[in-house]
């Protein structure tokens, strides 16, 4: 484990407060979506299930956080958690909910490790905002209702 | 002296739980109340524990505050969205309880209503973000309010579940969002905890929070087993389960055992309290406040507690 890093320039927006948790004006939409708008995130939320649905499990929430999560999708919780696991994992990472399933957290843990994304994980990440439920996650980052995905880590100086 | 002042003060503290019944009859509360009086810091109240109705959590603490008591209310994000959850801690603010517990909550299907919707709006760490934002006056629509809640923020922590190295992080995320004190699962497998608080301790996360490690006295070795198979999360040594099995007085051991724990958990770096959790046996915590050397609050207080009992 790295001791976390958290003043370098660049790595900032790893290191989010409570009160970026609380922000939810950023996601909110001024007014209802026009008619074009709305095709357009049909279109895009399809050809974003092509890609996210067979390759993350994605559960389209259209506030994806896959790239803080080291490419797995943690809406797969039965619990939805954004933050981390709860404190109901069982011996050998199995689901409190699902015995029978790994925990979410657990297999996202061990990716980021292996990643080296865990400074990723430090991020308090925002309440969900139900309205952007089953919208296209690409076209909100294109319309800067929620944050790009973080593909490249800045590596750490030893 | 309230709990708030106590954690700044940075003295030990002890906390004890409190299940309400399953109906309406305050008196139970009151009675049950009686036994924590004067020996512990804050009483937490559980909600809906194990996803089980009870009586409500806020309600009951108000009647401890009746009692004379610091309740520590516990809210789950199980049952509430992000209205509810606000509504509740402006009201409990109203009724001058001040202790908050931030918990995910357990599953719904474990309890007695397994077919009720899960609500889950937010997760622990979020919850406590809101807390700290309406203690802020603020509301999570970002509308400011005229009086804040005066809140006391609390979080929960598991130090025996897997992926341990998370559990820190995820500890360090909850101290970002505003706890200021943890209380953790109960400890039987000492090492593991020794070990865990060797990673806070390396983080420095003891210094920016209280931790009270979780104790809970058993009156058999059928309730370990129980337990380790039912309660997720929870290691217990077979060494013992087994020392439980052998005493000829499987209630005084067990009453031994959590003092000899409370005793270990003193003197690990870090650890600023103890959080008993009598379940169902609330009349042992005189004893074992005494034996394990808890009994700080007042002394001069015993003998009029011994009437109590």
């Amino acid at each position: 484990m790295t001791k976390k890093n958290s003043s370098k320039k660049g790595q900032k927006h790893i290191k989010m407060s409570g009160r970026d948790a609380t922000d939810t004006l950023a996601t909110r939409q001024k007014e209802s979506p026009s008619r074009k708008e709305k095709a357009l995130s049909k279109f895009m939320l399809l050809a974003e299930d092509l890609v996210k649905v067979p390759f993350f499990r994605c559960q389209r929430c259209g506030e994806c956080i896959l790239s803080h999560t080291g490419f797995i999708c943690s809406q797969r919780c039965p619990k939805r958690l954004r933050n981390g696991p709860c404190g109901g994992t069982g011996e050998g990472g199995s689901c409190e909910v699902y015995p029978e399933r790994k925990c979410i957290w657990y297999l996202i843990y061990r990716r980021a490790r292996r990643l080296k994304r865990i400074p990723l994980l430090n991020r308090i990440e925002k309440i969900h905002n139900w309205e952007l439920e089953k919208t296209s996650a690409w076209l909100n980052v294109l319309k800067k209702r929620i944050e790009p995905p973080i593909f490249r880590m800045k590596k750490e100086r030893k | 002296m309230r709990l708030r002042e106590k954690i700044e003060d940075g003295r030990f503290l002890f906390t004890a739980e409190l299940g309400p019944p399953k109906s309406s009859n305050g008196n139970v509360i009151r009675r049950k109340s009686a036994h924590f009086r004067n020996i512990v810091d804050g009483v937490n109240i559980t909600d809906n524990q194990t996803a089980i109705v009870r009586l409500s959590s806020i309600a009951a603490a108000k009647i401890l505050l009746e009692e004379g008591l610091e309740p520590v209310v516990q809210m789950t994000c199980r049952d509430r969205n992000r209205l509810a959850i606000q509504s509740d801690l402006l009201g409990m603010a109203a009724l001058e309880i001040e202790n908050v517990l931030c918990l995910t909550g357990d599953y719904q299907r474990f309890g007695n209503h397994a077919e009720a919707k899960g609500v889950f709006d937010l997760d622990s760490v979020q919850l406590i973000a809101a807390a700290k934002s309406l203690s802020e006056g603020y509301f999570l629509s970002g509308d400011k309010m005229k009086t804040p809640p005066a809140l006391c923020i609390g979080g929960a922590a598991n130090p025996f579940a897997d992926p341990l190295e998370f559990r820190v992080l995820r500890l360090e995320k909850k101290i970002r969002a505003g706890a200021s004190f943890i209380q953790t699962q109960p400890v039987y497998d000492l090492e593991r905890f020794r070990y865990w608080m060797r990673l806070i301790r390396e983080y420095g996360l003891h210094e920016k929070i209280a931790i009270l490690a979780g104790v809970m006295p058993v009156k058999s070795s059928r309730a370990l087993y129980h337990m380790e198979a039912e309660v997720p999360g929870i290691t217990i040594p077979q060494k013992l389960i087994q020392r439980m099995e052998n005493a000829a007085d499987s209630k005084e051991e067990g009453v031994k055992l959590a003092v000899e724990t409370i005793h270990q958990l003193k003197e690990i770096e870090g650890v600023r309290g103890i959080h008993l959790m009598p379940l169902m046996w609330e009349s042992i915590t005189p004893r074992i406040a005494k034996e394990a050397g808890l009994n700080h609050n007042a002394n001069t207080k015993l003998d009029q507690r011994g009437e109590q009992i």
